[in-house]
């Protein structure tokens, strides 16, 4: 096995090519870089060639031209690693209905070579997990949507992977199902997990990512970590400071702090004391902000950045274009 | 490697097949399709002897010593084949198909199962349900031993001949599984191919035999040479063990009237030569020869299932 650098991206592609027979490029010299523990938002409009990027990823599909790696070991020539140090979850369910809860993790735990003796300890802890362990018997097929979902991350897991590819591991569940899976994601990533997922639900991206990259038709139009394309995107922060009393005073003190853009009285929209102050720098403005207030005697009740609605980051960075 | 092992672990040992076997014998679906089986073949034996045993009354047959047994025999044999071939192809031919149309396939494509095991252990696991069927029959056929006339050799032969038969249907099966996106036209075309070796040969045969026959006898007449006769002993030898029925005909033929079941030989004498052709049972050659097509056919499918997406042919 390839010995790995643990500053190395566990996930990269360079100029990744992916062209169909019918002339059709699904991805398009594509590089992406996920470092080794992060929560990888891959965003895009359908048809930007997300799930042809995974596919590559995951041994399943051969690309034109171009190289992909995860962890260390490179897709078209070392297949065999690559699936032992991933866990993937294809945008269906892919599950059986003949076979019982616990039988199918057997039956993929199996597939992994794990030996039959270490099975019944490792089904148990996966279903305790993701919260089965309650239909361990029932059939797969009198599963709800969202319980098959968890099922199938649990398959992902069946073999401890390094990386979690998961493809639109949201879609067509019910917003409780939703919120699970991302806090089941967010447990996997503090287990130590890299997890690659992509979706076109922006707010579950913005809730739990730690690096975004964003694919349009077949290219990368932005990635990095998520706070650094935010701020790339949307330059200035905003506060929305909640007083008790004196908004006009707080707005003439605020007024005088270098670097404050905008103070916007809000007043009138909310019904309670508010202003919105726009600013750019760091989170010591913030501080400033808070002890000039509290310094001339005006109380504050609440004072919270808001965060950019990443669809505004989305709508402005994608031209709409899908091919 | 842990997975050459797991493939070389056999039926238990292939998760594919212990699966799949999961799934076939769970609930009363598996018992009640053998008991019907097996229902439908005792029926099948009760109605054969009932017929039988009228016509000799009203004095149509003829009472010959073992005939009974050996047509209760032939009777059960013959139905056997005939759900060997209409059972096998429905069992094998979903059984790529069936992953891609339940969307599993991709997922058993990322473990480390390799290709090997996923179609030997699909393979197995409907072989193994066939087994069960024609081990479970074995006890009708020997009913046959009641009225006497048949003997242990030929309950053995057929037993080899269903055999070999539904594992060359299965492989076929498997083979245009994984050649084809969806399970219909798959078991078209595994049923076409099934009809054609039980059926379509032998249809072809009677027409080139009684065509190319006289046309024979016509030009050559007496004068045909021992070379000639012993090719045409060979061809016909050759052409029936391409047909399981027409296989187990002669077989049987050879077993009963000259006590051949294995190598033996022939004489032919033609135009003031005379010829000993070697020659042996064609159950042997029907075995060997779809053996030998089995395990190209596994290859194949195995090569099939190993290519990734993009990857030329």
């Amino acid at each position: 096995m390839q010995a790995q650098d643990q500053d190395s991206p566990i996930i990269e592609t360079r100029d990744l090519v992916m062209r169909y027979e019918r002339k059709l490029t699904a991805v398009n010299n594509l590089s992406l870089s996920v470092p080794r523990g992060a929560i990888y938002g891959f965003v895009g409009p359908n048809g930007a060639g997300k799930t042809s990027t995974m596919r590559i990823l995951t041994t399943l599909m051969l690309p034109t031209s171009g190289q992909a790696f995860v962890a260390g070991h490179e897709v078209t020539k070392n297949a065999r690693d690559v699936r032992r140090a991933i866990g993937y979850m294809p945008d269906f369910f892919g599950v059986y209905d003949d076979m019982k809860v616990w039988e199918y993790l057997d039956f993929f735990a199996a597939c992994y070579d794990i030996p039959e003796r270490d099975r019944p300890s490792l089904i148990n802890d996966l279903l305790q997990l993701v919260d089965l362990n309650h239909r361990r018997d029932d059939m797969v097929d009198k599963l709800s949507r969202g319980m098959k979902q968890r099922l199938c991350l649990a398959r992902t897991l069946v073999h401890d992977p390094q990386v979690l590819i998961l493809d639109e591991p949201a879609s067509g569940l019910d917003p409780r199902a939703r919120v699970e899976i991302r806090e089941l994601m967010l447990e996997l990533a503090r287990m130590g997990k890299t997890i690659f997922f992509s979706s076109h639900i922006l707010a579950d991206v913005a809730e739990i990512c730690t690096h975004i990259g964003i694919i349009e038709a077949g290219q990368m139009v932005m990635q990095g970590k998520m706070d650094d394309v935010r701020r790339q995107l949307m330059p200035n922060r905003e506060v929305i400071i909640t007083l008790l009393d004196k908004v006009d005073e707080a707005r003439s003190a605020l007024g005088v702090i270098p670097g404050i853009q905008k103070i916007v009285d809000l007043s009138d929209e909310s019904g309670k004391k508010r202003i919105r102050v726009d600013f750019l720098g760091e989170d010591a403005m913030m501080t400033e902000m808070m002890s000039t207030l509290t310094s001339k005697g005006i109380p504050i009740v609440n004072l919270a950045e808001q965060s950019h609605d990443l669809e505004q980051v989305f709508m402005r960075v994608t031209k709409g274009v899908v091919t | 490697m842990g997975n050459e092992a797991a493939s070389r672990r056999g039926l238990i040992g292939n998760p594919v097949a212990l699966k799949e076997l999961r799934g076939r014998m769970r609930g009363t679906r598996a018992f009640a399709v053998l008991t019907v089986y097996l229902m439908l073949m005792s029926g099948f034996a009760v109605t054969l002897y009932v017929l039988y045993s009228a016509s000799i009354t009203a004095g149509v047959g003829y009472a010959q010593g073992g005939q009974i047994g050996r047509t209760l025999f032939t009777g059960i044999v013959g139905i056997e084949l005939f759900l060997v071939t209409f059972i096998v192809p429905a069992f094998t031919s979903g059984a790529i198909t069936g992953e891609r149309e339940r969307q599993t396939y991709d997922l058993l494509r990322t473990t480390l199962l390799s290709s090997r095991a996923l179609v030997v252990g699909k393979l197995l696991s409907a072989l193994s349900y066939i087994f069960l069927l024609l081990l479970a029959a074995i006890p009708l056929q020997s009913l046959a031993f009641l009225f006497g006339g048949v003997s242990e050799s030929e309950i053995a032969l057929s037993f080899v001949i269903l055999l070999v038969t539904a594992i060359t249907l299965g492989t076929i099966g498997i083979y245009f599984s994984s050649r084809m996106q969806r399970t219909l036209p798959a078991s078209i075309a595994t049923y076409g191919f099934a009809l054609l070796v039980t059926i379509g040969l032998p249809l072809i045969m009677l027409v080139v035999v009684s065509v190319l026959g006289p046309f024979f006898y016509t030009i050559l007449g007496n004068n045909m040479s021992a070379g000639v006769k012993a090719a045409l002993t060979y061809g016909f030898g050759a052409l029936v063990s391409t047909n399981p029925l027409a296989t187990a005909c002669l077989t049987q033929y050879l077993l009963i009237d000259r006590h051949d079941m294995g190598y033996f030989t022939v004489q032919v004498s033609g135009a003031g030569a005379n010829l000993t052709l070697p020659l042996v049972s064609p159950w042997i050659v029907f075995s060997i020869f779809y053996l030998i097509v089995s395990a190209v056919l596994i290859v194949i499918t195995i090569r099939r299932v190993s290519r990734i997406e993009g990857e030329p042919l």
